[in-house]
C-alpha cells in the first residue's frame, strides 16, 4: 500500500483513478470521447488532466475523432479500480445490504488502492464466491483469485450444491455463459433475489421455490449461487 | 391419446385460454365447451390447439385451449404454438389461467399480456390448494393492481364457474406500465418504427425481439421488410453490447421484480405446519432410495392389473365366454344359414373372417387389456407420479443425448405412440426430438400392443415378463446411446417442474378412460378390419403363401418360429398391435413354446411403427427423417429377434 505517499500526492492519484473509471465505463458503453469524459467527470479540470494521463502512458487519444483508448498500463490500472468498486458494491449489497444509493457512495470510496489492497480484494471475491457481476450486471474483471477458484476463506456465497438440504437461502448471482439457460432459469423464477430451499440433491437437485418444486442438473445447481439466510 | 383433431381455426374473434404448463387450463376448457380435453397431472399434456365452442350472447364462439408456458418468448415447439396463436388470432377475450399457490409465474405473463394490449380475465385455479397451504389472496387489491376480473375457481369441482362465464363479456384492457430503464426503452422506441400494425402491440414485439426471439424470425419475413430484417438484429445488437447480461435474462427478471411487488401488496401466509399423506408419497417417489421400490411397487400393480386381471380374466370371459361360447358360434350358424357362398362366408366367419379374426382380436383380446391399461395409466398421470419418474430416470436419459424430461413422451408413448410423437415438441432441440422420435418408432409398445405382450407373457410368468422389459430397455437405451453419437445437435438442460402429488379424482379418470376408449374404437377397429380384408385378400388369391414362403428364411430360419407367425408380422405392418394379437392366437393355439413366444414379442415390440404413427413422424420431423428412422428399424428389429433366437438356443435355455 502507499503509506509512504503524501496526501497531495494521493490526492492527485485518486483523480487520475476516477477518470480511469469513467474511461472504462465510457469505453464498455462504446462512448469514450474526451468530449464525454469530460462533459460526465466530477474533476473540473477533467480535460488537462486527460492529457497529463496520456503523457503518463497510460491512454492515447485519438485527436482527429476525440476517442480515447486504454495503453496496457492504463487498462492494467483501471481494470484494478473497476474491480475494486465492483467488488466493493458486491460486498455492500450481499452482505451490509446497503440501500442503492449510498451503496455508490461507499463504493466510490473503497475503490482506491490506499483503501483496499489486492489481498484483501481478493478475499472479499472469495467470500463472495467469485462473483461474475456487479449488483447492476455489469462484468467484474477477474482477478488472480478467481482463476484458481479459491476456497481458503469460508465465502458467504456458494454455488448451491454447497448448501445442506434442507436449508434456505437467497439467490445472489447466477454465473452462467449461455444465454438460453439464464433465460430459462428466469422464466421459472430463478432470479437473484428469490429464496429457495434445497429438497434433495439425487437423482437430481430439487428446489423448492415458492410453492414449486423444480429439478434441475447439478450442472445449474453449480452455477447458481446463493447466501445462507 | 389426444384424440381431438386440431381442426382449421375459424375466423372471427376467439376465446383464448393461456398460462403456465399444469395449471389446469384444459380442465377450464372443459368446463367452458362442454368438450374433455386431456386432463393430467403433469406438464405438457397438450401440445397442440384444442378447440371448442361457447355460446356467447347469442353466437358461437370458438375457444382455443393451448400448450402451456412459462413466458410469452418461447424455448420449445409447444411454447411457439402459444405464442403464435396470441400474435395472429382475432381475439375476443383471454383467459388466463393462474395456479393460485404460484401467482409470481402466473403473474410473469399477465404482464406480457398486458404490454401487448390484449383484454383478459385472471382466474386464480386451484384456490382450494392455495387455502389448504395457509395462502390468501386479496381478490380485489389483486384486481386493482392489474386492472381487470380475478376470478377465484377450482375447477374440477366447478366452483367459480358462473363468475368466470359472467366476466368473458366484460372486455378489459388492464394497464401495468413498466420501464425497463433508458437503453431497452430506446430499443424499444428504435424497433417500433420499424414494425408493422398487428393484432399485439408494437411494444411487445419489439420486446420479444430484443429478448432475441429466433422463433419469431418467420413470422419477421412476412411481416417486416427484408431491408429492415437486418436492421432489427443491428438494434437489438447495439442495445445488447450495454449489457453483459443477456436481455431476455434482464426483462424477465425486470418484469418478476415487479410481480413480486405487486404479490407482496395482496398475499399473505399463514403458517400451517400440518402435511397431507399425500407430499409424503410425493417425496417418496422421487426419493434416491425409496424411489426404486415404489417404482417397482408401481410396475407390479400394473402388471397385476393389466397383465393378470385384464388380459386373463377379462379376455377369457370375453374371448371365450362371449364370443367362442356366444357370438362365434351363433354368427357361424346366422351367416351360414344365409350366406350359401364359401367365398363371402369365409370373408365374415373364416380363418381371416372380420368377425372370427378382425372383432374377436380386437374387441375380445384388445380392448379389455386397453380398457384397464386406460385406467392404471389415467391413476399415474393424474397423481403426478409421471414427473417424479422423468426425474428418477434423468441419469440415464443423459447417457442418451436425452434429459429427465424426455421420460414424458417415452412414457406417453406407452398410450400411443403416436400421440407421443406429436409430445416430442416438449423437448427444446432438434437432437433431441429425433431421438425421441425414434426411441418411440423403435421399441415403446402402445398401450394395445402393450397389453397384448403382457397378456401373452402373463400366461408364462413375471420373470419372463421381467426379461422381455429388460432386454427392450436394454435395446433401446443401447440405440439411444448410439444415436446421441451419430445425431448432430446440441442437447438441452433439465429443468423441470414437479407438480404436487394428488389423489385422483375418479371422475376425471372415468372421462378419460371412456375417451380414449372410444378413440380405439374409432380408430384401430377400421384398420383391423381393413388389415383383415387384406389378409384375407392375399390368402384368397395364394400370394400369402408365397409370401410366408419367400419369408420362411427368416421367420423360420432366422427367428425360429412357425411359418403362421409371419401372418403377425404382415398384419404388424398397418398396427404393431394387431401384429401382436396375431401371435397372442398363435400362442393360444399352443404352436408357440415360451423360448418362441419371447423371440416373437421382442422382434414385434421393435417392429415398425404403425401407419398413424408414420404420418406424424413425416408431419413433425420430415420425409427424410421419418424414412431414415423406418429404414433402421425394419431389418434391425428382425436381427435383435435373430440374436436373441441364437443366444437362447446357443445356451439351450429353455424359459
Amino acid at each position: 500500500m502507499d503509506y509512504w505517499k503524501s496526501k497531495e500526492q494521493r490526492l492527485e492519484e485518486d483523480r487520475i483513478d476516477e477518470l480511469l473509471e469513467l474511461t472504462w465505463m465510457l469505453i464498455e458503453d462504446g462512448e469514450a470521447t474526451v468530449d464525454n469524459i469530460a462533459g460526465k467527470s466530477e474533476d473540473p479540470l477533467a480535460s488537462s488532466l486527460l492529457k497529463d494521463i496520456e503523457s503518463f502512458g497510460l491512454i492515447s487519444i485519438d485527436h482527429h475523432s476525440g476517442k480515447v483508448a486504454f495503453k496496457e498500463s492504463g487498462e492494467r490500472r483501471a481494470e484494478q479500480i473497476i474491480r475494486r468498486h465492483r467488488i466493493a458494491e458486491r460486498l455492500l449489497s450481499e452482505v451490509f445490504e446497503v440501500e442503492e444509493r449510498q451503496m455508490e457512495d461507499h463504493a466510490c470510496e473503497l475503490e482506491h488502492t490506499h483503501v483496499l489492497g489486492q489481498v484483501v480484494v481478493d478475499s472479499i471475491c472469495t467470500f463472495l464466491g467469485h462473483p461474475p457481476t456487479c449488483p447492476h450486471g455489469k462484468v467484474i474483471p477477474r482477478g488472480e483469485c478467481c482463476k484458481k477458484f479459491s476456497q481458503d476463506v469460508k465465502p458467504l456465497v456458494g454455488a448451491l450444491t454447497d448448501l445442506r438440504i434442507g436449508e434456505e437461502a437467497k439467490i445472489v448471482f447466477i454465473s452462467s455463459k449461455y444465454h438460453a439457460r439464464l433465460d430459462r432459469l428466469s422464466s421459472l423464477g430463478i432470479i437473484p433475489g428469490s429464496v429457495i430451499r434445497l429438497h434433495q440433491k439425487q437423482p437430481t437437485y430439487v428446489i423448492r421455490i415458492g410453492e414449486t418444486e423444480l429439478a434441475l442438473d447439478k450442472d445449474l445447481a453449480k452455477e447458481i449461487f446463493v447466501k445462507k439466510i | 391419446m389426444h384424440h381431438h383433431g386440431t381442426e382449421a381455426i375459424k375466423a372471427g374473434e376467439k376465446i383464448i385460454i393461456v398460462g403456465n404448463p399444469n395449471v389446469g387450463k384444459s380442465v377450464i376448457f372443459g368446463l367452458l365447451t362442454g368438450r374433455y380435453a386431456d386432463v393430467s397431472n403433469y406438464p405438457g399434456t397438450t401440445v397442440t390447439l384444442t378447440t371448442g365452442s361457447y355460446h356467447m350472447g347469442g353466437v358461437d364462439t370458438l375457444v382455443i385451449d393451448t400448450p402451456g408456458v412459462n413466458t410469452l418468448i418461447p424455448m420449445s415447439e409447444d411454447e411457439v404454438v402459444t405464442r403464435d396463436i396470441l400474435i395472429n388470432e382475432p381475439v375476443k377475450q383471454i383467459v388466463q389461467v393462474v395456479d393460485a399457490k404460484n401467482l409470481s409465474r402466473g403473474l410473469v405473463i399477465s404482464i406480457q399480456l398486458v404490454e401487448m394490449g390484449l383484454p383478459f380475465v385472471l382466474v386464480l385455479n386451484m384456490w382450494d390448494e392455495a387455502n389448504s397451504r395457509g395462502i390468501n389472496i386479496d381478490v380485489e387489491k389483486l384486481a386493482a393492481a392489474i386492472g381487470t376480473t380475478v376470478i377465484p375457481t377450482v375447477g374440477v369441482e366447478r366452483k367459480g364457474l358462473k363468475e368466470l362465464r359472467e366476466a368473458l363479456y366484460k372486455r378489459s384492457f388492464p394497464s401495468i406500465a413498466i420501464n425497463y430503464g433508458g437503453a431497452i426503452e430506446n430499443g424499444i422506441k428504435r424497433l417500433e418504427s420499424l414494425l408493422p400494425e398487428v393484432n399485439i402491440s408494437k411494444r411487445a414485439i419489439s420486446l420479444m425481439l430484443l429478448a432475441g426471439d429466433e422463433s419469431l424470425k418467420p413470422w419477421l419475413k412476412g411481416h417486416v421488410g427484408i431491408n429492415d430484417i437486418p436492421k432489427i438484429e443491428s438494434i437489438r445488437r447495439d442495445i445488447q453490447d450495454k449489457y453483459y447480461e443477456p436481455l431476455g435474462y434482464i426483462i424477465n427478471q425486470i418484469r418478476l421484480k415487479r410481480c413480486e411487488k405487486i404479490i407482496g401488496d395482496v398475499l399473505s401466509k399463514n403458517q400451517t405446519d400440518r402435511s397431507p399423506i399425500t407430499v409424503h408419497l410425493g417425496n417418496w417417489a422421487m426419493h434416491p432410495v425409496w424411489g426404486i421400490p415404489v417404482l417397482l411397487a408401481v410396475l407390479f400393480l400394473t402388471y397385476e392389473f393389466v397383465g393378470v386381471f385384464g388380459a386373463q380374466t377379462l379376455v377369457d370371459l370375453l374371448e371365450h365366454k362371449l364370443f367362442g361360447s356366444y357370438i362365434n358360434p351363433s354368427m357361424t350358424r346366422v351367416v351360414t344359414l344365409l350366406i350359401p357362398d364359401t367365398f363371402f362366408r369365409d370373408l365374415l366367419i373364416g380363418e381371416y373372417g372380420i368377425i372370427t379374426m378382425a372383432l374377436t382380436y380386437s374387441i375380445a383380446i384388445i380392448l379389455p387389456i386397453v380398457g384397464t391399461f386406460f385406467i392404471a395409466f389415467g391413476l399415474l398421470e393424474d397423481s403426478g407420479y409421471l414427473p417424479r419418474l422423468a426425474m428418477m430416470v434423468n441419469k440415464i436419459f443423459k447417457l442418451m443425448g436425452l434429459h429427465g424430461k424426455a421420460a414424458l413422451p417415452m412414457v406417453l408413448g406407452l398410450g400411443c405412440d403416436t400421440m407421443a410423437t406429436l409430445t416430442a415438441r416438449i423437448m427444446e432441440t432438434r437432437k433431441e426430438r429425433v431421438i425421441v422420435t425414434l426411441l418411440l418408432a423403435l421399441g415403446v409398445p402402445c398401450s394395445a400392443q402393450l397389453g397384448v405382450i403382457l397378456g401373452m407373457l402373463g400366461g408364462i410368468s413375471f420373470h419372463v415378463t421381467l426379461l422381455w422389459i429388460f432386454i427392450v430397455v436394454l435395446v433401446l437405451f443401447l440405440v439411444g446411446f448410439m444415436a446421441s453419437k451419430v445425431i448432430k445437435g446440441e442437447s438441452s438442460d433439465f429443468v423441470f417442474d414437479i407438480p404436487p402429488f394428488r389423489v385422483p379424482i375418479l371422475t376425471n379418470i372415468l372421462f378419460k378412460t371412456l375417451s380414449r376408449i372410444k378413440w380405439y374404437l374409432k380408430e384401430a377397429v377400421p384398420l383391423f378390419i381393413l388389415g383383415t380384408l387384406i389378409l384375407f385378400t392375399l390368402d384368397k388369391t395364394g400370394v400369402l403363401e408365397v409370401i410366408e414362403a419367400v419369408a420362411s428364411p427368416i421367420v423360420v430360419g432366422f427367428l425360429g418360429l412357425p411359418q403362421k407367425a409371419t401372418d403377425a408380422f404382415l398384419i404388424g405392418f398397418l398396427r404393431r398391435d394387431y401384429g401382436a394379437a396375431g401371435l397372442y392366437a398363435l400362442a393360444e393355439a399352443g404352436e408357440l413354446n415360451p423360448n418362441q413366444i419371447l423371440v416373437s414379442l421382442v422382434t414385434i415390440t421393435l417392429f415398425v411403427p404403425c401407419v398413424a404413427n408414420s404420418m406424424v413422424m413425416i408431419k413433425e420431423r420430415g420425409l427424410k427423417t421419418a424414412a431414415a428412422i423406418t429404414a433402421f428399424i425394419f431389418p434391425f428389429a428382425f436381427l435383435v429377434g435373430g440374436v436373441l433366437n441364437f443366444v437362447l438356443n446357443g445356451f439351450g435355455i429353455k424359459l
